[in-house]
């Protein structure tokens, strides 16, 4: 008895310290959940902070009360979480999904209880989900066409891709190799699984250039990793004029690499500084998640939402590429697109923040989750 | 026999007997309880059939893997391939599965073969060919991914909706939802096996090998047969979950694997064997499913989710310390004693005894010093396979690829690229000799990454503070581990599992979900720079191995790793202390990390979340298949040092190639059941 006695006083304990946390002050804002899956990384720790961001906009503020979960990498787990949002009442669930199927049912079920169930980045597969994506076919087509055109249709190239067995990793490789495909000249001579991360993509490239030279490498596309790439190259010794031409992800370490080698740029150290890199930047936006939730609110408006959303690739190239002063929304609608390291401190930081149709958030919400207005 | 003749003056105590030996699921029920009582009292909403069922059937795959990894871990073993099988069956029904009553009845049966299959290769290595259960189960984990990514590339296909109907609907509507229904067949069939010979079978050989076969058990037959079963239970769980979700992912099992092993020993089920069974396993699953709903209910921010449900974790299992006999328990009845002893000036220090100690007679007799060969002939002999297929990794590799085996540079580029699993693998292997396992690396490398690149945001002259915080940090971490495990008694797999969730909100909280520090250009160069072609930190892993190999092979705290892992109470007795030794261990692992996470961080220029992620399976593969053994007790950092050339030289094979990633795995996996079966080969 002892033992249920402590058990009961520690649940009561944590009961007493969660219910100031609770719902006292929601009564007549619309309850909208974000589903999470996994947050230990800094493309989700970004997003999280652009959505909550936009949940603290003047506008959406006394609107909605935005509650953010994180149910792990287990699709199970989500499964779970969703079905406990619709439980609690919901009336819109943002979801980063573990995977485009599997949520199928769970989400079916939200919607057959009204629940505006909306993805971004990844997929939903359940037609009554709203979804926010990029093509990704469209970023491995695109990224593959420039880098065949750089190396005028002949080389040997370098592929880092993503995490196997992901729609996004496999839709963006196959898309790329049937453009490297129909050159004959270009050579995919290595390709290592990159996970999407700078540090995985490192350890990899070291692996492959352990048993072959830079001199044999002429191109690299990659789907996370040219600020490493290019790092590592300046550290073999080759100067910044020499870089090979690589097609990769919008880090901000990247995109201040891209511009002109004397651009004056505050708080630029080792290899995070211009070198007019030749480089293709895109990525999947970490803005994604604030826009779906913008876009959930719109449909509890009564306002129509296309089912699929699909965002402009974020394309950035040596000949579009501009230092932002502050980083506010409507510098970058002015065409700005990286950012200063005095401001990003982080190379591996994710820089494709800006959406025409997000004018909430600017770069404060990206670092620390605070909107525009 | 005499037990009859006691039967009726023992009937009391007895029963209480009975009880204790089931307090372990008894706990897990009542954590579920709470669990789900929490969940109501604090949401006010309905708990109503509809809940519950939904409740049900979002546990249930977990719960069903779960019963299979039990029986495993029952039997004194250890199966990391569980989860990837559940993808497996995931992605086969998904592909083929047509709405037909017929093929819906072939593929269900196609799935529990699928699973029973890939048990059954496990069984064979594990009982026929006897090889360690953990490495068999790994180098299997690799070879059924790169089968299921040959199978399905990405998500996609398509379960019959009537099926999934059918297993996660209603037997009874309003009172008896299918999973329910399933779960409890599985716990009737189990309660039958449990008492015919098969199911003693487990029980006896996870308790005491040596004494099953004495006792004229077939051994090889009974485990053989304990992995298919198994392997037919994450079969099950496969087509469940195929049913749950409509379709197929090939990556839907995989983060299963760790939570498998927390829902068994949230069960009560011992690591090690002999104790435990499925009952309890399956409340254990559905506690962590709760959690889920207790974050959801309370409304925990989503950086320190990790940390609560590490909590929960904690708590869930320090349940069973809750009484007189806890390890928790007695180490809060010795800090009393101590302190009123203290207090008292009883102490031994403070009573000025003389001293009385046991000596050697003198002069002490001259032993006959061993030759080296002899001595070492067992460290050597478990080391050589690994180093043997190591050299074939090379020859292969200037084979295939060209300019490596006589390139200063390629061996260059192996240490740099071994020296993150060179350090981790003396503390993971440390902690693996004493019998345990620590699953808080990732983590610890991870939170040692940030802060090292937090506190020196590019300037060498903050390595004079930044390499001694992060260190001492890494230790901290190491401390707590060991504490959890040593005083409040909580098993290694739970303490060091939860420690990693809160770590992983530390360093979200710490870095505020995006890290901003980067390595300063000395750290950079010493991880990247060549001098004379070559890197700094190969001189320090030179200093590191001779550090390791003198600290596990030469000194007192060495020794008493291996008598520990050999047997604690042997230890115990023989004057070993125990547990500061333990706690030890742990510190040094912590330590380890934190050197990795400051070397990551120089190695890649910043600190990032999730940095440390990929070091975790490797870290335990390098120390078994250098030939070191998972209970404990045998092995020698030599050999783990082998595993770790072989594994990073095997890795940079094929990042030579342009082999698809399925077919690395598939031969990842092979190559290291080879270097394991020949460790056999020189064993017998």
């Amino acid at each position: 008895m002892t033992l249920t006695r402590t058990l009961m006083t520690t649940a009561a304990a944590v009961t007493l310290l969660a219910s100031p946390m609770g719902a006292a002050h929601a009564q007549e804002k619309a309850k909208v959940f974000l589903s999470m899956s996994y947050i230990g990384n800094d493309w989700q720790g970004e997003a999280a902070n652009m959505v909550k961001a936009m949940a603290a906009s003047k506008d959406m503020a006394n609107k909605i009360d935005l509650q953010v979960q994180v149910s792990g990498p287990n699709a199970q787990k989500q499964i779970q979480q969703i079905n406990a949002m619709v439980q609690a009442g919901a009336k819109a669930i943002v979801v980063y999904p573990i995977s485009p199927t599997a949520l199928n049912t769970a989400v079916k079920n939200a919607c057959s209880k009204g629940v505006v169930v909306i993805a971004y980045d990844g997929e939903i597969s359940e037609p009554c989900a709203y979804n926010v994506t990029i093509d990704q076919a469209a970023a491995g087509r695109v990224t593959a066409e420039w880098l065949v055109k750089k190396l005028n249709g002949k080389g040997n190239i370098v592929a880092i891709t993503g995490v196997p067995g992901t729609s996004v990793d496999t839709e963006r490789t196959k898309a790329a190799k049937e453009v490297f495909a129909k050159y004959p000249g270009i050579k995919i001579v290595n390709e290592a699984v990159g996970l999407w991360s700078q540090a995985v993509a490192r350890t990899e490239l070291s692996k492959i250039l352990a048993t072959r030279k830079w001199s044999e490498i002429d191109g690299l596309w990659m789907q996370v990793g040219c600020y490493t790439a290019n790092t590592m190259q300046i550290e073999a010794g080759a100067t910044a004029d020499k870089l090979k031409p690589c097609a990769g992800e919008g880090s901000n370490g990247g995109r201040i690499q891209m511009l002109p080698v004397n651009t004056e740029v505050e708080g630029a150290n080792g290899t995070y500084k211009p070198m007019g890199a030749p480089r293709i930047s895109y990525a999947s936006p970490p803005y994604s998640g604030a826009l779906a939730l913008k876009l959930a609110v719109d449909k509890l408006n009564g306002k129509n939402i296309p089912q699929h959303t699909t965002l402009p690739l974020p394309l950035v190239t040596n000949e579009t590429i501009k230092l932002c002063q502050e980083g506010t929304w409507s510098e970058m609608k002015a065409g700005c697109n990286a950012f200063k390291p005095t401001l990003v401190s982080n190379p591996g930081w994710f820089a494709s923040i800006f959406s025409i149709d997000t004018p909430e958030v600017g770069l404060n919400a990206a670092l620390v989750g605070q909107p525009e207005y | 026999m005499s037990a009859i003749s006691l039967d009726t003056s023992r009937a009391a105590p007895r029963s209480r007997f009975r009880l204790a030996r089931h307090r372990g699921p008894i706990i897990a029920v009542i954590a579920f309880m709470i669990c789900l009582a929490l969940v109501k009292g604090v949401s006010g909403g309905t708990l109503g059939y509809y809940e519950l069922s939904t409740l049900s059937a979002g546990g249930t795959t977990l719960a069903i893997a779960a019963i299979g990894q039990t029986i495993v871990i029952l039997s004194g073993g250890f199966d990391l391939s569980a989860a990837v099988v559940i993808s497996l069956v995931n992605v086969s029904l998904a592909g083929h599965m047509q709405d037909t009553t017929a093929s819906i009845a072939l593929w269900t049966c196609g799935g529990l073969l699928i699973g029973a299959l890939a048990g059954a290769f496990n069984g064979v290595f594990i009982a026929v060919l006897r090889l360690e259960p953990i490495v068999v189960t790994l180098a299997n984990m690799f070879i059924l991914q790169g089968v299921t990514l040959l199978v399905m590339d990405k998500p996609g296909g398509q379960i019959p909706p009537g099926f999934s109907a059918a297993l996660t609907g209603d037997v009874i509507p309003g009172l008896l939802p299918m999973p329910v229904l399933l779960l409890a067949a599985l716990v009737g069939l189990w309660l039958l096996l449990k008492n015919t010979v098969f199911g003693k079978a487990i029980y006896s050989i996870g308790s005491d090998r040596e004494a099953a076969r004495a006792a004229g058990l077939g051994i090889r037959r009974h485990q053989f047969f304990i992995y298919v079963l198994a392997g037919a239970l994450y079969g099950l769980a496969g087509v469940f979950i195929s049913a749950q979700t409509g379709s197929g992912d090939p990556l839907v099992g995989n983060p299963m694997l760790l939570q498998m092993f927390a829902a068994v020993v949230v069960g009560g089920t011992l690591l090690g064997g002999g104790r435990g069974g499925p009952v309890g396993t399956i409340f254990g699953a559905y506690v962590l499913m709760l959690v889920v709903n207790i974050l959801l209910v309370l409304n925990v921010p989503a950086f320190y989710s990790s940390i609560v449900e590490g909590l929960i974790l904690v708590l869930a299992v320090l349940g069973a310390s809750i009484t007189h006999s806890s390890v928790l328990a007695k180490t809060l009845r010795t800090v009393r004693r101590r302190l009123v002893a203290r207090s008292a000036g009883m102490l031994p220090h403070q009573l000025n005894l003389t001293e009385y100690r046991l000596r050697l007679p003198a002069p002490a007799p001259t032993v006959q010093n061993p030759a080296f060969w002899v001595r070492h002939a067992e460290d050597l002999r478990n080391a050589v396979p690994a180093f043997v297929c190591f050299v074939l990794v090379l020859v292969a590799t200037q084979f295939v690829l060209g300019n490596s085996l006589l390139s200063w540079h390629f061996y260059n580029s192996l240490i740099v690229l071994g020296s993150f699993l060179a350090i981790l693998a003396l503390g993971q292997g440390t902690v693996i000799l004493t019998g345990g396992l620590d699953l808080s690396l990732p983590w610890t490398i991870g939170c040692c990454g940030i802060l090292c690149a937090g506190l020196l945001k590019g300037s060498d002259a903050a390595l004079i503070y930044a390499l001694p915080a992060t260190f001492a940090f890494g230790a901290f971490v190491g401390l707590l581990n060991g504490l959890g495990i040593v005083a409040i008694g909580l098993s290694p797999i739970v303490m060091t599992l939860a420690m990693n969730g809160i770590l992983q909100g530390v360093a979200l909280l710490y870095s505020g979900g995006t890290p901003d520090g980067f390595a300063s250009p000395g750290l950079r160069w010493f991880m990247t720079a060549e001098v004379a072609g070559i890197t700094p930190v190969v001189f320090l892993m030179v200093f590191f191995v001779v550090g390791a190999v003198i600290l596990l092979g030469k000194t007192a705290f060495g020794r008493r790793v291996y008598a520990i892992g050999n047997g604690v109470r042997a230890a115990e007795l023989s004057g070993v202390p125990v547990k500061s030794t333990i706690v030890k261990v742990y510190v040094l692992s912590g330590l380890c990390a934190a050197l990795v996470g400051c070397l990551l961080a120089g190695f890649s220029g910043q600190g990032s979340l999730g940095m440390g992620d990929e070091y975790l399976l490797p870290s335990i593969a390098v120390v078994v298949v250098g030939g070191t053994l998972i209970t404990g007790g045998r092995g020698s950092y030599i050999g783990m040092l082998g595993g770790v050339l072989l594994l990073t030289a095997l890795q940079t094979l094929l990042a030579g190639t342009t082999l698809p990633y399925a077919t690395r795995a598939i031969l990842y996996g092979v190559v290291v059941l080879f270097a394991v079966v020949a460790l056999r080969e020189k064993n017998s």
